[in-house]
């Protein structure tokens, strides 16, 4: 029954004229329609030459999406009812063999977005003239969304061999604090394009991920992109695509999405290449989230594969993670608008609104199914958020804690990875104690805290959860340093380790052994995997790897390594407090716990870096790091000598007085230590700082 | 000295106390014009007759008795100058006599003096200071300056003892023209030196040489000018310290009785500014310019010129009145381009491009401008910031009582209290109302009880040199508690 309900049209109204969705109000009734095989359905691509050349921006631009109605105004008749008959029928079903689900993992700038769009816009999904609205809407909802904006999905209808097959392009986040999320896309995939820069060649980002989606079985195809450039060379970024990743390279499509060259060679190989999802509509529902996102109207929207089963609309649905239940409010396709329909089957890729409250209760990766029919297991593969890295974040002006407060769990609401529980020191005043997945979460948070909440901030530099035992015999969890119990009653610290494996063409292993053995870690292992690429592993302390260290690995081996890490245990490791004194004052927030034979170089780059980074003030300030109270590293700075003395000229003092404001307000951003100003800057500069100088 | 012919100058400003205490203009200046009498070049140290208590108006409010008068003919544009100017080329200074882009600037200058309304109708102050600054205001021939003070004097109406100063470039000007100028009433002159030594002044691109310097030096002492600055630019490109001593030395020998010692500030969009980096080779480190400046204030000191302002130095009375109602927030006109006015409380620039200011001038005939409108909302902590960055550049200093009734002692005493570190390091100086400087010791009592703190200082200053070289730093924490 529910295959043959999938040849059928879905009940609800299809998107008419201007409003792609609008939701009951003007319906064409569809239902006496016979199979979607109409042949206004179709048109050739050559008919939309003529669209494919007026489009040439060049701009990143990708596709989210958008809770709002797009209008479509289209001066061209014939174009307008290309749209409005393409809007109409991609929400027709077909049968499962005819679905074919795909990622494009890029790096960034190879064209991925690019080619989302030329696909988008062949298969008649969007106009080239709603492109731009929709670049802009979309702009504007990454801003406000941040990083949750990182996963896009569009259903797209596409004709072969004189059948139509429903495509679902979904997309993926490219860093490696994200990986997860990344996996979680590519298993609602049966294939990816992996999209590579014809001039370029292989990089590290498209390496993780191609690896991810060959973990999940998928089919992948290599597309060169960019062929049309001058300095393409086609022929040797085969050969690469072919020795780094082993990668069969003899049907790679030549492309190149901003002329337009091979989208239909691509759309072909989509079709023949990529198999279709499993037909297990009669199952239980089994639904697994890529990603979710809160919209402050509806709640949050999920974004969802539909691996078996069905859902249709109203459906008492569960999440089996989170263990909560909701009633689907709305189900509906993403092409790239919400687009509501009333029922989803196996294979197809969707989203569903059911007021639910925050993200935590709808995790990516969690499985959906139906209340009243579970299914007997979850899908694999789900994690929950562990977050690795901490830091504290302290309000400059002590009246904005209840604001922090208030924005850091607006943020949660769309973001679970986040963790937090308030946090007081003798320095900083209130605050609270953060958990990120990496520094690059942790970053976006900051900033999004800054500029959407406008809070001015001192972050911590970060640190892990260190198991201390103490001589009492108690085990104290601590990710601060000013936590740290005092050095008389500590016994042992123990620090988490974590495995790490790199992926690296050969010329790079000696400079990736060189970081590692920085970083104190610990050399497991070498294999080549193939004549000019190898696998390293390591272990290491998760401590040593929370900075810098996958920017490190990227510049040392030109961009060229990956890597990934996974926790192991804790270990216990001779590690110390490190403390910072500027004028004779303790700065708290600087404190960081080191490894004891760290402590003199980390010394030294602290107070350095803080040399340059505090602004000179009226008298000589010395800057000092100590363990407990031995000074191992000690610099001066000068005072300042003279200011711009300008004169008023003619009496305008407006430039005069504009400066003196900026340079008010720039106070403003200091936090006093004693008697010396010291810029937020320096808070956060110091933590990247004080790894890359190790 | 600057007691007994500044003190009496300062205002105080009433935002929202009504005291019993406001200076406004003594109904006997109001004297009437005296245009067919010209008045003669002499000593503008006396007695000042602006200062006589009645009630009602803040000082702010009163009608402006200073006029900046805008000419900005230069030959050519120095390399470190981004003021509204209009470079003339090469053109002599006897072809200037007839140049038509003169001539029609001052038409438009004296058009847009007609068309300013005066702030009082009926009872308008004549002006006690006029400045022709520029440019090169020496440039212009005199019969043209005689019309700009003519209308202003018809205007406006002028003081006979007003001070009518003139910026004037060596080289610019000959014994015959300045002597036609004092004739029309320019009573103090203002000459651009810059530098005693030739190599300096090339890389400037003034246009003149060190010879031209002393012939001005001698033409203004054979005019029998006795008010007159020399001014002086410090911290140029490849300057070293014998340069500075010697130029200090030539400066203090010229016996003018008034110096002005500018650092140089250099600019976005000047040739210096796409050349150097402050700081940096050639430009003398900010160790080298902060000497410098000590150098200065130590070498004029012993010479007896008091160090009255950041970058002024004068002889006992001879303080340039004109610039002094900045100092002391006092309103007064602007004319010309792109110059500022203060008036009623608003600070009005006018356009800095030749073609906008004509514009300007017509929008203003035609009534559409209005630069002097009373606004009723003067926003307290813009005036605060105003007057704390004025007064602390002058050696008076702050005014802490009228400061007080003015803004209230919140702020006041929080302003002690973030200056008391500064104090410690003799950046800043807190005076009792005899001007006695507060000890240490005493201040670390007062700083305890806010009300002896109110009652005990007369007077926040910056020291000399160390404060004042600091002044940005310092009046930045003033404005930051003023603007928390």
């Amino acid at each position: 029954m529910a295959t043959n309900l999938k040849l059928f049209l879905s009940s609800q109204p299809p998107p008419h004229g201007n409003h792609h969705r609008c939701a009951g109000a003007t319906i064409l009734n569809h239902h006496h329609l016979p199979i979607p095989l109409s042949n206004r359905t179709f048109y050739s691509l050559q008919a939309f030459g003529s669209s494919t050349n007026n489009y040439s921006r060049s701009r990143r631009r990708r596709f989210r999406v958008c809770s709002k109605a797009i209008d479509v105004q289209s001066k061209d008749a014939s174009d307008l009812e290309a749209t409005a008959l393409a809007g109409r029928d991609r929400l027709l079903k077909v049968p499962t063999d005819k679905i074919r689900n795909f990622s494009i993992i890029a790096h960034i700038d190879h064209g991925k977005s690019t080619l989302a769009d030329k696909l988008l816009q062949v298969t008649g999904t969007v106009q080239s003239r709603d492109m731009k609205e929709q670049f802009l809407d979309n702009m504007d909802l990454e801003r406000e969304r941040g990083i949750t904006i990182k996963l896009q999905a569009a259903r797209m209808r596409f004709a072969y061999e004189g059948e139509p097959y429903c495509l679902n392009l979904i997309d993926t986040p490219g860093h490696v604090d994200f990986s997860y999320e990344v996996s979680r896309s590519l298993a609602a995939c049966e294939g990816a394009l992996l999209v590579v820069d014809a001039s370029q060649g292989v990089e590290a980002q498209t390496l993780a991920n191609v690896y991810l989606a060959l973990e999940n079985n998928l089919e992948v195809i290599p597309v060169l992109n960019k062929i049309d450039l001058p300095g393409a060379e086609p022929n040797r970024v085969v050969q690469e695509i072919e020795e780094i990743i082993g990668l069969d390279c003899s049907n790679a499509i030549y492309c190149s999405a901003k002329e337009g060259i091979g989208i239909n060679e691509i759309l072909n190989a989509i079709v023949q290449r990529i198999p279709p999802p499993s037909d297990s509509a009669g199952r239980p529902l089994r639904a697994l989230i890529f990603d979710s996102y809160y919209d402050a109207y509806r709640g949050v929207i999920v974004y969802f594969r539909v691996i078996d089963g069905s859902v249709k609309k109203g459906d008492r649905i569960l999440f089996m993670a989170s263990g909560k239940d909701y009633f689907a409010d709305e189900i509906g396709v993403l092409s790239p608008n919400q687009q509501q329909v009333d029922e989803l089957y196996a294979g197809e890729v969707g989203y569903i609104s059911a007021s639910i409250r925050s993200v935590a209760d709808a995790r990516v990766g969690d499985t959906i199914t139906n209340y009243s029919r579970k299914a007997e297991q979850s899908l694999p593969g789900y994690k929950e958020a562990t977050p690795m890295v901490f830091c504290g974040l302290f309000p400059i002006d002590a009246d904005q804690f209840p604001d922090l407060r208030d924005a850091l769990e607006k943020l949660q609401l769309n973001d679970a990875a986040l963790k937090f529980e308030p946090e007081t020191s003798s320095a900083m005043g209130f605050g609270f104690r953060c958990g990120f997945l990496g520094l690059l979460h942790m970053e976006i948070v900051q900033e999004r805290l800054e500029r959407e909440y406008n809070l001015s901030l001192i972050t911590t530099a970060p640190s892990v959860v260190y198991r201390v035992h103490c001589v009492n015999g108690e085990t104290v969890e601590c990710s601060n340093p000013s936590a740290l119990p005092e050095q008389g009653k500590r016994k042992s610290i123990e620090e988490p380790m974590v495995k790490i494996e790199m992926l690296t063409p050969k010329d790079y292993i000696g400079s990736l052994m060189e970081l590692s053995q920085d970083r104190r870690g610990e050399f497991k292992g070498m294999k080549f995997i193939t004549e000019n690429r190898a696998a390293l592993t390591y272990e290491m302390p998760l401590a040593e790897m929370v900075g810098d260290f996958f920017d490190q690995l990227k510049s040392r081996s030109k961009g060229y390594a990956s890597m990934e890490y996974s926790f192991i245990e804790y270990k216990e490791s001779d590690l110390i407090k490190l403390d910072v004194l500027i004028n004779g004052d303790g700065v708290e927030p600087l404190s960081t716990i080191v490894h004891k034979d760290k402590a003199y170089s980390v010394g030294r780059a602290l107070t350095q870096k803080l040399k340059e980074l505090i602004p000179r003030q009226m008298f000589k300030v010395p800057i000092q790091a100590c363990i407990g109270t031995k000074v191992i590293a000690s610099e001066s700075l000068s005072a300042i000598r003279k200011d711009v003395l300008a004169k008023c000229y003619g009496g305008d003092i407006s430039r005069k007085k504009k400066l003196l404001k900026k340079q008010a307000a720039g106070k403003k951003r200091m936090k006093a230590i004693g008697k010396v100003d010291v810029p937020q800057e320096a808070f956060m500069a110091v933590l990247k700082l004080e790894k890359e100088v190790l | 000295m600057l007691k007994s012919t500044v003190a009496p100058m300062l205002l105080t400003l009433h935002t929202k106390t009504k005291s019993n205490n406001f200076l406004t203009l003594k109904a006997a200046t109001f004297c009437s014009t005296f245009p067919q009498n010209p008045p003669t070049v002499r000593r503008n140290a006396s007695t000042n007759t602006l200062t006589i208590e009645t009630l009602e108006t803040p000082s702010y409010k009163l009608p402006p008795a200073s006029a900046y008068v805008h000419l900005p003919f230069c030959r050519k544009r120095c390399h470190y100058c981004d003021f509204p100017i209009v470079a003339l080329g090469s053109t002599s200074t006897e072809t200037a006599d007839d140049d038509p882009r003169i001539s029609n600037y001052i038409h438009l200058l004296i058009r847009e003096i007609e068309a300013t309304q005066k702030t009082q109708i009926d009872q308008h102050p004549p002006l006690e200071t006029v400045f022709f600054g520029g440019g090169t205001p020496s440039l212009v021939p005199p019969k043209l300056v005689a019309k700009v003070l003519e209308t202003l004097r018809s205007k406006f109406g002028l003081s006979l003892d007003a001070e009518i100063s003139m910026e004037m470039d060596p080289g610019t000007f000959d014994d015959k023209k300045l002597r036609d100028l004092i004739g029309l009433g320019v009573n103090r002159v203002s000459l651009g030196v810059q530098a005693f030594q030739e190599e300096l002044l090339k890389v400037c691109g003034r246009a003149h040489g060190v010879q031209e310097v002393h012939e001005a030096i001698e033409i203004i002492g054979s005019c029998g000018v006795r008010n007159w600055s020399l001014d002086l630019i410090s911290s140029l490109p490849n300057q070293t310290q014998e340069m500075w001593e010697e130029t200090l030395r030539l400066t203090i020998e010229a016996q003018p009785n008034h110096v002005s010692v500018y650092d140089l500030q250099v600019e976005k969009d000047t040739k210096f500014g796409s050349l150097y980096t402050p700081g940096e080779f050639p430009l003398p480190s900010d160790t080298q310019s902060a000497k410098f400046y000590r150098m200065a204030s130590r070498k004029l000191g012993e010479a007896n010129y008091n160090h009255y302002e950041v970058s002024s130095y004068s002889k006992s009375g001879f303080e340039c009145k004109h610039n002094y109602t900045y100092w002391i927030n006092k309103p007064f006109y602007a004319f010309g381009l792109g110059s500022a006015s203060y008036i009623n409380g608003t600070r009005y620039s006018r356009p800095k491009k030749l073609k906008d200011y004509t514009n300007y001038v017509k929008n203003l005939e035609d009534g559409l401008i209005d630069c002097s409108q009373v606004d009723d909302e003067v926003n307290e902590g813009e005036m605060a910031m105003d007057i704390v960055m004025l007064s602390l550049r002058t050696s008076k200093g702050l005014e802490f009582k009228s400061f007080i009734e003015d803004f209230g002692s919140e702020i006041a005493v929080e302003l002690c209290k973030v200056y008391e570190p500064y104090m410690k390091s003799g950046h800043v100086l807190f005076l009792d109302d005899q001007r006695r400087e507060i000890t240490e010791d005493e201040f670390s009592t007062l700083v305890l009880d806010d009300e002896k703190l109110e009652n005990e200082i007369g007077f926040i200053r910056l020291s000399d040199p160390d404060g004042f070289l600091l002044s940005n730093e310092l009046i930045s924490l003033a404005f930051g508690v003023i603007d928390p």
